[in-house]
């Protein structure tokens, strides 16, 4: 089974992954360590906030004694995460054993967090001011809108009019991996592009903003500074407008990629411009964990594999022609049919049965939801089936044995190659085997010894 | 695979609703001033917030006569108001507090008929806000931060409330709704020991109020996950005594009606309670233990 690689699932690896000085650095900055408190696991953030006020070393078996015996593991994780991040110092004492500190800068920060609460480098724009402000859900259209015209462009950039303001150099960087450039047929989606499509808002929201961090250098961005600003602007209200003089170059940079994603909203005032945040900028703390944002279903699967999709978006019809054959498209209703020759196609693009039946799941009619199970169970079935149908030869890496020089030896080899559990076949009366190659390098070493 | 339905609620998304004392005759009675105790716990609550985005607290204020919500994280207004230095979220808090305590102080004035009442809060009316609340949160959807409820109580247990509390605490065991309770006070508090006893909840009485910010933390802010591997204080002895449904005192030993178990301390002819007819008691004046029954700690 394919798997899917391009899940960046937690942001905070790459955070992790920043030089040391980088990383203190990223420290003073109070958000910051508040969005990395918050993306630590559940164990890892009891003990930064038990030891926020310890200013002294703790023993690690001190730590150990906090824990339960089915906790061991968890704790383990917690620390090496803690170490990892640098918000632990380790500190080795050949008398007294290892002790952990917090890193003094996270701990100030926090502590001035918790006493006074947060308090953003910008003031949200004053009510009684002339501008009027988008409505909340109007904020959430405009971001919804802005995010499919970037997944359109993204998946049509060989012909399509632009329709965002994203610079075609860019929009390169984050096809790649996504799509194929090939000379003859024009780029064309790869088998993670496909499954990139299949994704909730906020997975591809990251998979996006991992890729446009990881080029930042390119740009002459320094990518600490992109993630903190990135990380304070989640914790901006949604619908408040920010002005954007309070930024530096380099932010305002980055916020016109930022609203060409959706991300925040620019708005030019007489004077001064603002930028409001939308729902998909403060929610980039939340889903470093997880993602909350939950969309209204729009298909109706029918048992006969007809397939009625009520939306009017160009790119939801397009990502239905992954999988399905179009049939017909009125104003706000697509009708297509699921068939052999479609699944076929989409299978060969490297789209699991899984995904499809789990996108078609997420995005079930609300009416349908509400019925268990939401996919009409023949059809999932069906899918699957015409997904095993391609498989029915499973490929195994092997290696063959043959010339033995005596029935002991043979047999011996069998008995050790279906002790490591990497027989495959054998054939006793003319001494051969068939044996995994991940345990070849073991039957050698075996039947070397056996050989003396 | 990594599944493409990511889920939607990370396991220590949690929901605290926190009830506070202020009891204005514990208060003044104590080692440390109102004003401190407050600053450990809104430091807690920014503490518990800050720990995850979607983490949520209530605040009920447990006056001497009434009990107020005095502030929710969810419904807080963006409109801040930072004066003074003091944290926005908890401005209105504050304000709140202080309307609740001159509003309560007032209530208290005009019921002072009952004069030989014991100085406690209002625990069974907070409780009871507090699940309704979380009764409220749960009906919301099957997506809610898992609830559970901290009792920060100071002032002595009013044996009069000896049924609604128990009646709170029982649905909070059906919700499965763990109480946890705080006891700050200088006596023990048999209401809060059966609280967490029977909803599963930690039971802790700091030995010194200046570092309450640290219990707090240390035993309390625990998500609800983290408990099942985590050590937390485990209860010592439970006071399990019962008050008598007559005269609200809180008895050792007494008279069980045998139909509605309603707890008496002295012998009835009838239940107060259901109206059953009590036989005779043979043994009316023998102190033998076989018609003064213990209330059974696990009803």
């Amino acid at each position: 089974m394919p798997q899917v690689r391009i899940i960046a699932k937690n942001f905070m690896d790459m955070v992790a992954s920043l030089p040391a000085i980088k990383l203190d650095k990223l420290y003073n900055n109070v958000f910051i360590c508040e969005a990395i408190l918050r993306s630590l696991p559940p164990l890892a953030k009891k003990y930064v906030l038990q030891m926020l006020y310890i200013t002294d070393p703790v023993p690690a078996t001190m730590m150990e004694e906090w824990v339960l015996a089915d906790g061991a593991s968890k704790h383990r994780v917690a620390i090496d995460r803690l170490i990892q991040l640098r918000i632990f110092s380790e500190i080795s004492d050949r008398k007294k054993g290892t002790s952990y500190n917090l890193n003094p800068t996270f701990q100030n920060n926090l502590q001035k967090h918790i006493i006074s609460g947060g308090v953003l480098p910008r003031e949200p724009m004053n009510s009684d001011n002339a501008i009027k402000l988008p409505s909340l859900q109007e904020l959430e259209t405009y971001a919804l809108k802005q995010w499919e015209c970037f997944l359109l462009q993204l998946i049509n950039s060989g012909h399509g009019e632009k329709l965002t303001g994203i610079s075609s150099s860019m929009m390169k960087i984050f096809q790649r991996g996504l799509m194929s450039q090939r000379d003859r047929d024009g780029p064309r989606l790869t088998e993670s592009g496909f499954q990139f499509l299949l994704m909730d808002t906020n997975s591809q929201l990251w998979y996006i903003i991992r890729e446009y961090i990881s080029n930042a250098e390119e740009r002459d961005v320094d990518p600490a500074d992109l993630i903190s600003f990135l990380l304070e602007l989640s914790f901006h209200v949604t619908g408040e407008a920010y002005n954007l003089n309070t930024l530096t170059d380099v932010q305002r940079n980055t916020l016109k990629d930022l609203a060409d994603l959706g991300l925040v909203k620019l708005q030019q005032g007489r004077k001064d411009s603002w930028f409001i945040p939308t729902k998909l900028a403060t929610n980039l703390s939340v889903s470093l964990a997880d993602s909350s944002v939950r969309k209204e279903g729009f298909v109706v699967m029918e048992t006969n594999f007809r397939m009625y999709a009520y939306s009017t978006s160009k790119l939801q019809c397009e990502i239905l022609r992954l999988f399905a054959r179009i049939e017909y498209q009125l104003p706000n209703l697509i009708a297509c049919a699921i068939t052999k020759e479609s699944l076929y196609n989409a299978f060969d693009n490297g789209i699991t049965s899984d995904q499809i039946i789990t996108f078609l799941q997420q995005n079930s009619h609300p009416r349908c939801a509400d019925r268990v199970p939401s996919i009409p169970e023949n059809v999932t079935d069906q899918i699957r089936l015409w997904e095993a149908d391609l498989k029915r030869i499973e490929m195994t890496q092997a290696h063959f044995y043959d010339e033995f020089p005596s029935k002991d030896v043979f047999e011996a080899a069998c008995d050790f190659a279906r002790e490591w559990g990497g027989l495959l076949w054998e054939d006793s009366k003319r001494m051969r085997l068939v044996v995994k190659s991940e345990i070849h390098n073991q039957m050698r070493e075996f039947l070397h010894t056996q050989s003396k | 695979m990594a599944s493409v339905a990511s889920k939607l609620y990370s396991d220590d998304v949690s929901l605290l609703v926190l009830l506070l004392d202020t009891n204005p005759f514990f208060w003044s009675t104590t080692s440390i001033t109102f004003s401190q105790f407050l600053s450990h716990v809104l430091a807690f609550l920014n503490a518990v917030m800050g720990l995850n985005q979607l983490n949520q607290v209530v605040v009920i204020a447990t006056g001497y006569s009434s009990c107020d919500y005095i502030y929710d994280s969810s419904s807080t207004s963006s409109n801040h108001g930072t004066g003074n230095g003091m944290p926005a979220l908890f401005s209105s808090l504050l304000e709140k507090l202080e309307d609740f305590v001159t509003k309560d102080e007032e209530l208290s004035k005009e019921k002072n008929v009952s004069k030989d009442r014991v100085a406690s809060s209002l625990l069974s009316g907070s409780l009871s806000m507090a699940l309704c609340y979380i009764q409220r949160v749960f009906r919301s959807g099957h997506l809610h931060p898992q609830p559970r409820i901290l009792c920060l109580q100071g002032s002595q247990d009013g044996p009069e409330q000896y049924v609604a509390v128990m009646n709170s605490i029982f649905s909070a065991q059906r919700l499965m709704v763990p109480i946890d309770s705080c006891y700050i006070g200088t006596q023990n508090s048999a209401f809060l020991q059966q609280a967490s006893y029977i909803t599963g909840g930690v039971h802790h009485k700091p030995q010194q109020l200046d570092g309450l910010f640290q219990y707090l933390t240390t035993i309390f802010a625990t998500d609800l996950h983290s408990r099942g591997f985590v050590q937390l204080p485990k209860p010592v002895g439970v006071d399990f005594r019962a008050s008598c449904f007559c005269h609200k005192k809180t008895i050792d030993m007494g008279y069980i009606c045998s139909v509605c178990l309603s707890i008496f301390c002295e012998h009835h002819k009838k239940c107060t309670t259901c109206g059953s007819v009590f036989g005779q008691s043979k043994l009316d004046d023998v102190s033998s233990v076989s018609d003064k029954k213990r209330k059974s700690p696990d009803t």
